[in-house]
């Protein structure tokens, strides 16, 4: 195990989770996607930490930070999502333009 | 002689306790108007016996006022026969006036309702042309200039509830403002150029090396254009007929002693600057018997009395203009003084008619009047009489000095013009006497009658002044006038006397009355209407003033006011809408257009950060593949 | 020095703001609790502006800042809050008392939310003053700004709207391009002010020290003259240079009584003021090069303003475009760089800042009875309103520099120092003041004069708050017309000490 499968490892999860978060429709599934993607940087960032040879532990710290605030994010999108689906009876990324010039 | 400044105060303190004071005081203070100008014509005369006493000659007794970098401003007095003899005929005269007018302001039992104001500013009037011949520097000598149109215009338009008086009064003030353009370029020029306001030292150093003359003689023709305003020479008299819209003491005021003189006596307190530029002398006997005759001619052909006497009025401004440009210092002034006793009594005598019928001014409509008023008419008379320059009464007199100076100063033309002018002053005097007094009474003027004592008296007073002020002239206690009254830096002259010119002027006088009463003396009005029919064009043309008020109306609705319409248009098109409102609203359009590149949509916005970071990428890649 | 000159300074600058918060604790309800708070308020700054002017000493030898204060701020940028006046800021400081206790007294007329009015008044007081008397350039750009914010809104909120036959200004058209111009304009001078500290190098804000180094030669002709057009075009803006002025009729239009008073009676000033401290101040040479287009644009402010004034029907566009003519003297007077020139421009701030604030008294108290400006139908008001005329041809008769009045001495001045320079400029402008007489007596015979209409029989005369306003107005106006010369000296003063003024010694010539 080098570092090269990590990074091919990392690099795979996230190009799918770039893949869902720009294809997939459902508000739902885009978020996941971008746990994905978060967790594929996490992935690099322990995998850096580990075979850097620093003996530091830095990557580990910040993967930890990472997961801390992607579960406040989550936890605020599942909020939002909720409003969404109450207000509009759905989750649709493609109908949701409020932001439209 | 120090003391001299005093002499204005005494108005200019009334004016402001009259201004705010007046509706707590009895009667709205206007005894004590009268009360101040008889004390400054009372102050006027201890300066006389003082300069007699410590010599005739220029006095000046320069004060600090203000100063702003190296230019002082003071607001010194100078103290000569010029000034001693305009404050006689000024505070004289303002005395006369503003007696008269508390009968003349006051209608049956009550007095107007704005006696107060009116008597203020007559205070006021008076005293700003009191410290206009008083001024010893050109700033002051602006500052009271523009007082006394300040004041002509709060006079002329008393009665502002008429439309014609307002727009007389802003006429008045408006056409002398376009006077006073050219004024005050010509001081601002000569302050510059001699770097001092004081007037004695400007005259004094006006043909030293180092002065530029094209400046002074700039200034020369741009003070005369102030003079021209204020003294309703040709082509800015239109204001002056206008100004009648006042009540007929203003008239008196202005037509006798303030504003119409003050043109005059700038001419002459700058005389030396006139004197050293010659085109400028020349020009300005022109504009005088220009002047002269056009107002001589449209006195005749006029049917309001008060109009008649106000073309009179430019008609005598011109023969003082012309003495002024042929050098006549002592003849101009001279028949100032005779004309200003003259013209206010026979305004305060139209004043006097109107005031018994009923504001009628139409000479048409009178006719007779000697039986019903006396007085009136005795004055009257004598007063068209001496204008008419019959001797020996005054202004026979000072057009006998004028004559003279014409003809010694200037070109035959003039003498002969100047002589046309005569018979035309003769005759339309002979005309309004005539017409107004003599003849059958109208019924419609049958309740007509005699005007009360207080306005009668100072006819009466006038009157007997009319017929003795024109002996000054004469070598009595002194060598006559002309050894008084001299220019600075000319040579005292006394009186004498030219046969020819005094016989012709007599005769022609004499002759131009003679053919008033050959053409006014009875009812009969055939011959004048044949006259009239066969001159028609001539007529009109006069009748109509020269046209030159429709000129002057053409210009401003169809130059001036179309050239602000047009710059307004242009500030709101041009500057506003393309200069300001243009950025604005590209910067609008902009975000406008560029607002459809925002869908709204998260993928598209995932899409662009995934594109930015590749290109960045990218960029990266390249940079760090080139080294 | 006393206690009170150590500190008078800066109370004119903490007492408007104190008022400001005072009213915000005030309950809304409480209207006239607010409108006492602001004309007392008005009135103690009147007397401490008085003070300052009075005690400004202007003997030879004395100092040409006075009353100077400095608290530390930011010493490593070297910005300090540094307070003091010299002959020129003095005037200024008195125009500014005189506008602020008569502007807050009309103000008193205003019905609507009069609380919040009074507190965005103040504010825009307390920068007028921070600006007149900062000689810290930060801080004189701070309180610049900040007297030009609360304008939005009092324009917005309390102006009012006009609509023409063929066109409309809304008030809010004229709040927005008032703030959008000026703000625009003091960008311009913020990047002129952050270059003069920055290339003079010298680590101070401080325009004394500035200067100083700017003499001995701490910034090049070069970047002089490349920085002043920015000051010039910034601060002329305000001071309503043509062709940057049509925020002024507009905005003065749109703005209530009060404001419009304050504004083109101060606030235009403090640009003519940026020009002098800043561009002639700092900026010598940059003057010196660019004074001539000055003239120009000055002369052409002159004649355009009062020309424009001429077709207007609307009687506060009248009184706004003849700011505009007014405020192009103050612009030649500074561009002739010479003593007789700057003391007239000096002397025409003062003048014109208490003759407008006069107008729009005056124009304002009309609207509110009548309510309508427009020329065309208003006529015959002298017999029934003789308070109103009377204060009216005052402040025109000012207008159009009748002696006796301040305007009259002002504008001599200017044309004196500038037929110095250029004879030509300086005849345009005064015929410029010819035409002057020309509108204000036209305005004069039709609204006042005539027939009146019997529409216009029950307009009620001005109130005696109204007349007193009035009043204290007209005070000044005269006495500076009959006796300039404390004001002459005092500005003197200062425009003896300005860097590259031709003090034409040895007389004129």
């Amino acid at each position: 195990m080098t570092l090269l499968h990590f990074q091919l490892l990392s690099a795979a999860i996230f190009c799918i989770g770039l893949y869902g978060v720009l294809a997939r429709r459902s508000a739902v599934l885009v978020l996941m996607s971008i746990e994905l993607m978060l967790n594929a940087v996490n992935l690099q960032l322990v995998a850096f930490g580990a075979f850097s040879g620093f003996g530091t532990s830095t990557g580990q710290v910040i993967a930890v930070f990472v997961i801390t605030i992607a579960a406040a994010e989550v936890g605020l999108a599942l909020a939002i999502v909720m409003r969404l689906f109450r207000s509009r009876g759905g989750v649709n990324m493609d109908e949701i333009d409020v932001m439209r010039g | 002689m120090e003391q001299a400044w005093l002499i204005p105060v005494f108005g200019f303190g009334a004016f402001a306790f009259l201004a705010l004071f007046r509706k707590y005081l009895p009667g709205q203070g206007k005894h004590l108007s009268v009360l101040a100008i008889i004390a400054a014509f009372v102050a006027v005369w201890p300066v006389l016996f003082d300069m007699l006493d410590k010599g005739v000659g220029e006095h000046h007794f320069p004060r600090d006022w203000f100063s702003a970098g190296p230019l002082e401003v003071g607001w010194g007095i100078i103290v000569d026969p010029l000034t001693i003899v305009m404050l006689a005929l000024i505070t004289f005269v303002s005395v006369i006036v503003q007696v008269y007018s508390l009968g003349y302001m006051r209608h049956g039992n009550a007095d107007d309702p704005r006696v107060g104001w009116y008597f203020a500013v007559h205070s006021l009037f008076s005293a700003s042309m009191l410290m206009l011949v008083l001024a010893d520097n050109l700033l002051l000598l602006y500052v009271a200039w523009e007082l006394v149109g300040l004041c002509s215009y709060l006079l002329i338009g008393f009665w502002f509830e008429r439309r014609s008086a307002a727009e007389a009064a802003k006429k008045a003030f408006v056409t002398t403002r376009i006077g006073d353009v050219g004024l005050l370029i010509g001081v601002v020029l000569l302050i510059v150029e001699f770097g001092t306001v004081d007037v004695i030292e400007i005259m004094n150093s006006l043909g030293d090396p180092g002065v530029n003359q094209a400046v002074v003689t700039a200034s020369a023709f741009l003070v005369f254009f102030g003079a021209m305003g204020k003294s309703a020479q040709f082509p800015l008299h239109v204001w002056l007929p206008d100004a009648m819209e006042g009540p007929t003491p203003v008239s008196a005021l202005i037509h006798a002693a303030t504003m119409v003189t003050a043109g005059v006596f700038l001419v002459a307190r700058l005389f030396p600057l006139f004197d050293a530029v010659e085109s400028a002398q020349l020009a300005i006997a022109a504009i005088g018997i220009v002047t002269a005759l056009m107002g001589a001619a449209m006195a005749l052909v006029m049917t309001d009395l008060k109009r008649i006497l106000a073309y009179s009025t430019m008609s005598h401004l011109g023969f003082m203009m012309l003495a002024l440009g042929a050098g006549g210092y002592t003849a101009a002034i001279f028949h100032l003084l005779m004309h200003g006793v003259a013209k206010a009594m026979l305004f305060l005598s139209a004043g006097s008619i109107m005031h018994a019928a009923h504001d009628e001014t139409d000479i048409r409509k009178m006719g007779g009047l000697r039986k019903r008023m006396p007085v009136t008419s005795a004055a009257f008379t004598v007063g068209a009489l001496a204008l008419a320059g019959i001797p020996p009464l005054n202004a026979f007199w000072s057009k006998d000095e004028i004559l003279l100076a014409v003809a010694g100063g200037l070109n035959p033309v003039f003498v002969v013009l100047f002589l046309v002018a005569i018979v035309l002053s003769a005759l339309y005097m002979g005309r309004a006497v005539l017409v107004v007094f003599f003849g059958k009474l109208k019924p419609e003027n049958d309740g007509v009658h005699e005007s009360p004592r207080i306005m009668a008296w100072p006819l009466a007073l006038l009157a007997v002044l009319a017929v003795v002020t024109g002996f000054i002239a004469l070598p009595i206690g002194y060598e006559g006038i002309g050894t008084f009254l001299v220019a600075p830096g000319d040579k005292p002259h006394a009186f004498e006397v030219v046969p020819v010119w005094l016989v012709a002027s007599v005769v022609l006088a004499l002759g131009g009355l003679a053919l008033a009463y050959a053409l006014y003396g009875d009812e009969d009005t055939s011959r004048v209407d044949a006259l009239r029919e066969r001159f028609a064009r001539a007529h009109d043309v006069v009748a109509n003033r020269f046209y030159m008020d429709h000129a002057y109306q053409w210009t401003i609705d169809r130059v001036v006011l179309r050239v602000s319409a047009f710059l307004a248009l242009f500030d709101r098109k041009v500057v506003n809408d393309v200069g300001v409102n243009g950025p604005g609203l590209s910067a609008v359009e902009a975000g406008r257009r560029l607002r459809y590149h925002v869908t709204g949509l998260f993928a598209d916005y995932g899409l662009g950060i995934v594109v930015g970071v590749a290109i960045l990428g990218a960029l990266l890649w390249i940079r760090s593949v080139t080294g | 020095m006393s206690f009170a000159e150590r500190h008078i300074l800066e109370w004119l600058i903490y007492l408007p703001m104190l008022t400001a918060v005072v009213l915000v604790a005030l309950p809304a309800a409480w209207r006239l609790a607010a409108r006492w708070v602001g004309v007392g308020s008005g009135a103690l700054l009147m007397i401490g502006s008085a003070w300052v002017f009075i005690a400004f000493d202007y003997s030879a030898g004395a100092d040409t800042f006075q009353m100077i204060k400095v608290y530390t701020w930011l010493e490593s940028v070297g910005i300090d809050f540094r307070l003091g006046v010299d002959g020129i800021a003095a005037p200024m400081v008195l125009l500014t008392g005189i506008v602020a206790l008569t502007g807050s007294v009309i103000a008193a007329n205003v019905d609507r939310d009069a609380k919040n009015y009074y507190i965005l008044l103040f504010v825009l007081i307390a920068g007028v003053y921070g600006t007149f008397v900062s000689i810290d350039l930060f801080f004189f750009f701070f309180f610049y700004e900040l007297a030009i914010v609360p304008m939005f809104l009092l324009i917005a909120v309390w102006g009012s709207s006009s609509t023409f036959a063929d066109f409309a200004r809304t008030k809010e058209y004229g709040a927005l391009k008032l703030v959008l111009m000026i703000v625009a304009a003091s960008v311009l001078v913020w990047i002129g002010i952050i270059a003069i500290y920055v290339w003079v190098d010298i680590g101070t804000f401080d325009i004394l020290r500035l200067r100083d180094a700017v003499q001995d030669g701490g910034l090049s002709s070069g970047a002089q003259k490349t920085l002043f057009p920015l000051v010039m075009v910034g601060f002329g803006l305000l001071a309503g240079l043509w062709p940057f002025h049509t925020w002024s009729p507009d905005g003065h239009v749109a703005a209530p009584t009060s404001v419009s008073m304050l504004h083109a009676g101060v606030l235009m000033k403090l640009g003519a003021f940026g020009i002098i401290r800043v561009g002639m101040t700092l900026l010598p040479e940059g003057m010196e090069a660019w004074a001539l287009v000055l003239f120009i644009l000055g002369t052409v402010n002159v004649v355009y303003g009062a020309v424009s004034a001429m077709a207007q029907t609307d009687l506060k566009y009248v009184v706004g475009y003849s700011s505009v003519s007014h405020m192009g003297y103050v612009i030649m007077g500074i561009a002739t760089l010479n003593s007789i020139g700057l003391t007239g421009a000096t002397l025409q701030m003062f003048s014109h800042g208490i003759m407008t604030a006069l107008f729009f008294a005056v124009v304002g108290a009309i609207y509110e009875r009548a309510h309508t400006r427009d020329t065309l139908i208003l006529n015959g008001l002298a017999s029934k309103m003789g308070w109103t005329t009377a204060f009216f041809v005052i402040a025109g008769l000012t207008s159009l520099g009748l002696p006796g009045l301040s305007g009259f001495i002002a504008e001599v001045l200017v044309f004196i120092g500038a037929f110095h320079e250029q004879p030509i400029l300086g005849a345009l402008g005064i015929l410029g003041a010819a035409l002057t007489a020309v509108y204000i007596l036209r305005l004069v015979a039709r609204v006042f004069f005539g027939q009146r209409d019997p529409q216009w029989d029950d307009l009620p005369d001005l109130t005696p708050r109204e007349i007193a306003a009035a009043g204290a107005l007209v005070v000044p106006l005269v006495l500076v017309g009959i006796w300039p010369a404390p004001f002459l000296d005092v500005i003197r003063h200062g425009v003896d000490a300005l860097p590259g003024v031709d003090a034409l010694v040895g007389g004129l010539l």
